[in-house]
């Protein structure tokens, strides 16, 4: 049970719409509703905005491919034991 | 990354590389000293010639719990075969070891994978995107934890039907209830 209400994604401005549609397009995937942690990436702009931009940096292909980083973003999470 | 076989694949150097770096961090030299490979016997030190000869080095956890010839043996073979290059690259596999134990603090880890990286040659720019990688996954699992969130993006992976190796492929579900 989160610790938040997570709002719904139609009670944001529309700013964060942009934010949600580039949120299906990085995960390729019609979401019924933008992922959780879009939406709490979403509450603050100047916060979500750069970390959003920064991942995207990291997870670019580069020496690893996209895939390859998925994985090692996959065992990163394990390690810090989360499921989300 | 769709097959399944890929990830059990990372799951097994995921295990093995912390299996390494506990002993590594957990036993240091002063807690335990390591084998003096002038002590060895003929056979673990054939063991030992073959780690030298894969990681250019002897890490310190095999001379560690090299006072078990016999526990070394399979250790190191596990850890070859976790490691040797099957569905994934050895380099994506350094990759996975130099970010799980970045991730999980472990200096011995964090400088064996990052000495490996290298050494199979990628470069600073490469390790910069495991290093980013393993830095924003970090922030954003600490954050999904604190809030607490459920998982709602587990399901839009496709699922791989084929069955374990050399085994069957399951006969589909006929969608009835079990007799209890």
């Amino acid at each position: 049970m989160p610790t938040v209400r997570i709002r719904n994604a139609s009670e944001y401005p529309e700013a964060a719409q942009k934010l949600f549609d580039l949120s299906k397009a990085w995960f390729a995937h019609d979401f019924a509703d933008p992922p959780a942690m879009s939406r709490v990436m979403a509450w603050d702009p100047e916060f979500g905005g750069p970390h959003g931009r920064a991942m995207k940096r990291a997870m670019a292909p580069g020496e690893f491919t996209r895939a390859e980083k998925e994985m090692v973003a996959a065992v990163v999470s394990g390690a810090n034991a989360c499921r989300y | 990354m769709k097959e399944d076989a890929l990830w059990y694949e990372a799951a097994y150097v995921v295990g093995i590389t912390n299996a390494l770096n506990v002993v590594a961090d957990g036993l240091p030299p002063d807690v335990l000293p390591p084998l003096a490979e002038s002590a060895a016997d003929v056979q673990t030190r054939a063991v030992i010639d073959e780690i030298r000869a894969f990681y250019g080095e002897v890490p310190a956890p095999f001379l560690t719990v090299a006072r078990d010839p016999r526990y070394l043996s399979d250790l190191w073979a596990a850890v070859r075969h976790g490691f040797d290059e099957h569905r994934l690259t050895r380099r994506l596999k350094e990759a996975l070891a130099f970010a799980v134990s970045l991730t999980s603090r472990s200096a011995f880890g964090t400088r064996l994978h990052l000495a490996q990286l290298r050494r199979l040659g990628v470069g600073e720019g490469g390790v910069m995107e495991v290093v980013g990688v393993a830095q924003m996954f970090s922030s954003y699992t600490k954050i999904a934890d604190t809030l607490q969130l459920a998982s709602d993006m587990g399901d839009i992976a496709p699922v791989d039907p084929t069955p374990a190796p050399g085994g069957r492929v399951a006969r589909p579900s006929t969608g009835r209830p079990r007799r209890t």
